[in-house]
């Protein structure tokens, strides 16, 4: 014991830090280049419920017996990996988010400092938002599905025909109510994804049909537009894919392909898979995004300023969704794109063909 | 003709359905809360429900899991039709053995009927 209280001694260097670690917000832990606890402060023995007497000089696996351990030992992979501000949550009312920096001199490594941050009031405050936002989306629902099937029963004709001008209207305001239900769905979906919940029904199912089905919907809009789309693919494995989320990520992209693509313009699908990775590509020669916006194009509510003036629709949520329901897969999104050339938008998603290589993911 | 029992608190909604319904050919039973909604698919015999959530009293799933005991009731089919579309409320309708479930505000009553067609062509065999 003596030995690793010199040196902690050691690597504080003098009594100024001592005091600085021990009045720290946030729990700090320290091991030495053998893996071995050095160092532990008073708020880390208060999150971890710690003594600090029992726990110094042990090794990262042996701190695993501590109930409250546990999760930053298995997070750090038994190891020392090098982790940035990931989340862990201890118990219900304890989510902690965890950092860890290893110190090198000489490409020599010394020692591993563990930061834990104690975020469980930011994450309730987080929950009750998206709680709100539910709440306040469903009360949307039902007047907008009223407005909804009256509308379209009047389109139908069931309460009589209607001239060219009054259809005409009626069909306006039907689609205007659509923006709304396709608004009050974003928000749900983003509520959703920020409270963690996200995939529903997994199923064995091949990209291509997904893909297909979603071209076959905008087949109208195509048309009117002139649009040359091509779908290139070759053969892929069939993998675990919640349909119906894909679908709204893969229509998100490909509506974005075919509004910022002028009339007449090219949009590409190509799909292909290498190894154990799937990859749709979708391109267009359209408008393009702005180099200095490119950062915030996966954050809420963005939408290019190039766009904006363009009176095309889009509630600005679609790639926020996308991403993460492609994430939710295991997959990553990602684009290159130039102004008034084209984007393109790249989709890898693992082949994943059991139910079970999801459970060691953050899905479930 | 067959017999359809709609279960929806909302008036309007339930008259746009039932005239949509009605036009098709179909014979429509309304309920207005889950306990009426029990009764008629008791006494009357459905030869599909159509079933709200959230509804006054009792909800939507108190009233799928009385339909789905044992007895002749649990082998009529029930459709949702909510406003709610969370993962949880998903898996658990599912999970309790509704037919299909469609959210509202994405589905015409046009629409609804295919999806009702569906699950009728299913059972047929």
């Amino acid at each position: 014991m003596t030995f690793f209280k010199k040196e902690k001694s050691e690597f504080l260097n003098g009594n100024k830090e001592i005091a600085i670690t021990n009045y720290l917000t946030d729990g700090l832990l320290v091991f030495n280049k053998e893996s071995k606890l050095t160092l532990v402060n008073p708020q880390a023995e208060r999150l971890f419920e710690i003594i600090e007497e029992k726990v110094l000089g042990k090794s990262i696996l042996e701190l695993s017996r501590y109930e409250r351990m546990s999760p930053v030992v298995s997070l750090l992979g038994g190891g020392m990996r090098p982790v940035n501000k990931e989340e862990i949550q201890i118990r219900e009312s304890l989510i902690l988010e965890v950092t860890s920096v290893p110190i090198s001199k000489n490409g020599e490594r010394l020692n591993t400092l563990i930061i834990v941050h104690d975020v469980t009031r930011e994450k309730l405050a987080d929950q009750m938002k998206s709680e709100f936002v539910t709440l306040a989306a469903h009360q949307l629902r039902t007047p907008t599905s009223a407005i909804k099937w009256s509308l379209k029963s009047l389109l139908q004709g069931e309460y009589g025909d209607l001239e060219e001008s009054q259809k005409e209207l009626i069909d306006k305001a039907y689609e205007t109510n659509e923006k709304v239900i396709e608004l009050v769905r974003d928000l749900l979906d983003v509520a959703q994804i920020e409270e963690g919940k996200y995939l529903t029904k997994l199923v064995l199912t091949d990209v291509e049909s997904i893909i297909k089905s979603v071209l076959d919907s905008r087949k109208q809009e195509i048309e009117k537009r002139k649009l040359h789309v091509e779908f290139q693919r070759s053969n892929t494995s069939r993998i675990m894919i919640d349909v119906e989320k894909m679908d709204i990520a893969l229509v998100n992209l490909l509506d974005n392909a075919l509004r910022y693509t002028m009339r007449g313009g090219k949009i590409i699908i190509e799909l292909n898979q290498t190894g154990k990775e799937i990859e749709i590509k979708i391109s267009d020669n359209g408008v393009g995004i702005p180099k200095e916006e490119q950062a915030r194009v996966f954050s809420k509510f963005f939408r290019g300023s190039n766009v904006i003036k363009m009176e095309t629709e889009g509630t600005g949520l679609g790639l926020y969704i996308s991403r993460n329901i492609i994430e939710a897969h295991g997959g990553r999104l990602w684009f290159e794109s130039e102004e008034k050339k084209g984007t393109t938008f790249h989709i890898v998603l693992p082949v994943k063909e059991r139910f079970g290589q999801f459970l060691t993911g953050e899905f479930y | 003709m067959k017999k359809v029992l709609v279960v929806e608190d909302d008036k309007f909604l339930r008259k746009i359905i039932k005239r949509k319904l009605s036009a098709e050919g179909y014979e429509v039973l309304e309920a207005v809360d889950g306990e009426e909604g029990i009764r008629m698919a008791k006494g009357k015999k459905p030869d599909l429900i159509l079933l709200d959530l959230v509804l006054p009293e009792i909800t939507g799933f108190e009233v799928l899991a009385k339909l789905k005991e044992k007895g002749p009731v649990s082998e009529i089919p029930v459709i949702i039709l909510s406003n709610l579309s969370g993962v949880e409320e998903i898996r658990k309708g599912i999970k309790m053995g509704a037919a299909d479930y469609l959210v509202k505000a994405h589905f015409n009553p046009s629409e609804i009927i295919l999806k009702m067609e569906l699950v009728f062509g299913k059972n047929k065999k």
